[in-house]
Order: C-alpha cells, then sequence, then structure tokens
C-alpha cells in the first residue's frame, strides 16, 4: 500500500508526511484489526484505510460529547471522567462501558470506577 | 429536536442492548489479548495496541474551542476506546465474512460493520473520503507518464542546440541528422586543407610566386 504523500494537503491539510493524506497511520490501524481475534486472516487494502477516517469521525464524536461534559461541569479542561460520562450517555459507545470503567486503565480512580460501576447497576 | 434525536437513537440502542453478549465477549477476549501482550515485551506492543497519541490528541483539539483544554489522561482514554472501536467493528466484519464463507475483510465488509453497530451518521463521509482517495492513487499513476514527456522534450532541446537551427518538424531534423551524418567525413579534411594556406610559410611562398609571374611577364615583353 503505498501512501500518497504529495497529496496530504488535498484531504487533510498540515497532516505530516509520514501518515500520507491519512490522519492515522494505516499500518497501526491493520495491526490492531488483526489482534481483534484470531478469526480475522485477511484485511483488504481498502479496510485500513476506512478505519483511519471512521477512527477520525469516532474520535470527534466521542471528543465533542465528553467536552459537553466537561462544560456542564464548569470545566474547560477534558477529563477522563468527562469519557466516561460520555459514553454512558451515548447507547453507541455501549460497548465501551467496561472500558472506561475497566480498574485497568492508566489512571487510578477508585472511588469514581466504583461510582461509575453503581451507576451502570442501576440502570 | 431532540424528540425525533431521542427517536432515532431507540432503535440503535435496542440493536446495541441485542448485541451486548457479544460485545462483552469482544471485550473479555481484547483484555485476554492485552494481557498476553504486557506479558511479553512491554514497550513495542505498548505502542502496536493503540494508535499514536500525537495523532489521537490533534482530531481532539479539532473539535474544542481553542481555549479549552486535554488532559493527558484523556487522551490515553480515547486511544483505548478507539482501538476499542477497531477490535468491535472488524469482529463484526469477519462475522459476516465468515458467514458468506469469504476469507478477505474488504471496504465494504467494515461499512457494513459500522452500518449494523449504529454509526449510519459515519457511511456517507466515509465513502465520500474512499472517492477522493481513488482519485489521488489515480493521479500519481499518471505521474511517470508526464515524467516522460518532460524527458523527451529535453532530448528535443539538446537535439536544437547541436544543429543549430530552429526546429520545426521532426521528420526535418531526422533528415537534417542524417545528412549530417553524411557531410561529417568529407568536412574533417576540408578543414584541414583549408587551414595550409594560411600558415606563414604558405603565404611567403605565394608572394615569392607572383614575384616570379611578374618578372617573367616583363621579360616577355
Amino acid at each position: 500500500m503505498r501512501q500518497a504523500g504529495a497529496y496530504s494537503g488535498l484531504l487533510c491539510g498540515g497532516v505530516s508526511g509520514r501518515t500520507g493524506p491519512h490522519s492515522l497511520p494505516l499500518a497501526r490501524i491493520k495491526k490492531i484489526m488483526k489482534n481483534s481475534g484470531e478469526d480475522v486472516k485477511m484485511i483488504s487494502g481498502e479496510a485500513p484505510i476506512i478505519f483511519s477516517k471512521a477512527c477520525e469521525l469516532f474520535i470527534e464524536e466521542l471528543t465533542r460529547r465528553s467536552w459537553i461534559m466537561a462544560i456542564q461541569g464548569k470545566r474547560r479542561t477534558l477529563h477522563k471522567e468527562d469519557l466516561a460520562s460520555a459514553v454512558i450517555a451515548t447507547d453507541i459507545f455501549d460497548f465501551l462501558i467496561t472500558l472506561v470503567s475497566s480498574s485497568e486503565s492508566h489512571a487510578v480512580g477508585g472511588a469514581t470506577n466504583v461510582m461509575e460501576v453503581e451507576t451502570i447497576d442501576c440502570s | 429536536m431532540e424528540d425525533e434525536s431521542h427517536n432515532n437513537i431507540l432503535p440503535n440502542g435496542f440493536n446495541t442492548g441485542s448485541t451486548e453478549s457479544p460485545c462483552l465477549k469482544t471485550s473479555t477476549m481484547t483484555t485476554q489479548h492485552n494481557n498476553n501482550n504486557n506479558h511479553q515485551n512491554h514497550s513495542n506492543k505498548e505502542q502496536d495496541r493503540f494508535l499514536p497519541i500525537a495523532n489521537v490528541g490533534r482530531i481532539m483539539k479539532k473539535v474544542i474551542p481553542p481555549n479549552g483544554k486535554i488532559s493527558k489522561d484523556a487522551k490515553e482514554t480515547v486511544q483505548e476506546c478507539v482501538s476499542e472501536f477497531i477490535s468491535f467493528v472488524t469482529g463484526e466484519a469477519s462475522d459476516k465474512c465468515q458467514r458468506e464463507k469469504r476469507k478477505t475483510i474488504n471496504g465494504d465488509d467494515v461499512i457494513w460493520a459500522i452500518t449494523t453497530l449504529g454509526f449510519e451518521d459515519y457511511v456517507e463521509p466515509l465513502k465520500t473520503y474512499l472517492q477522493k482517495y481513488k482519485e489521488i492513487e489515480g493521479e500519481k499513476l499518471n505521474i511517470p507518464k508526464q515524467l516522460r514527456s518532460e524527458q523527451r522534450l529535453h532530448q528535443h532541446q539538446q537535439n536544437h542546440n547541436n544543429n543549430h537551427d530552429e526546429n520545426n518538424n521532426q521528420p526535418f531534423n531526422g533528415a537534417y541528422a542524417s545528412s549530417n551524418l553524411i557531410s561529417q567525413p568529407p568536412y574533417v579534411p576540408t578543414d584541414q586543407k583549408f587551414s595550409l594556406p594560411f600558415s606563414p610559410n604558405s603565404i611567403q611562398n605565394q608572394l615569392r610566386q607572383q614575384e616570379q609571374i611578374d618578372s617573367v611577364g616583363h621579360w616577355y615583353e
């Protein structure tokens, strides 16, 4: 898969030549796809390209909804708790509830995690 | 507006609920896989599990106000969420391929899975993006041809310089080149002959001969 670095400005302005016109590295996306399950055998060249845009849209939506949570808390810095709130409040993000509530996350927040778990149990 | 949005979300929520178990399974598998990776080489595997945090941070900044800030733990959480999103969608696409007895996950499978999992809003931007990408790839393949044309133009200019003439038609250039080749062999000897009279010795000899002729003419008279 060759990346058209010369045309990076046409699709995504300001993106470094390293990822060409895409804002995310295709090789890394392909590796994550392969690691998603042993039944994933072969991946066409188009799939990582589509994912690079899909992940961008996903990040934008998740960040936008999280920012709303931060604003409601009268803060101007986005924190992990805002992401957890956005995930809980959005149906299509249900598959992330376990992830944002997991104690394995980088940040240590026992109390917050417990509260989140309780919230999940209530709903 | 909000009511309509809520109504739209309900079916998605229902679908998402019905797929909750597979989602949990996927999450569990991912967790186990991550544990295995952590047990192995940590630094490399850690990098391979997530997309680069710089790219993720850059995309996040696009959708918040300029005076907003993003903590590092928020970026790291989004990194994890994106990897989970990729695994979630890939798992759904892979299941579809297995049902249809195909081995390769292609772009349409990914778009189908994204639609099935409730991200219909992404489909139109994705198709537009893919179309633009194909157009650019097509243009990229044409570059070598343009380079070849430029090389031909360069050669043409070289021929012009060599011939010292205005080149209008290629056949004419060809003919001239041919005649040039023919005329080259005799031209060199001509140069040699032509240079002889200009040597000092030759000039003096000619002058002496003229004097002798004058003497002979005078004697004859």
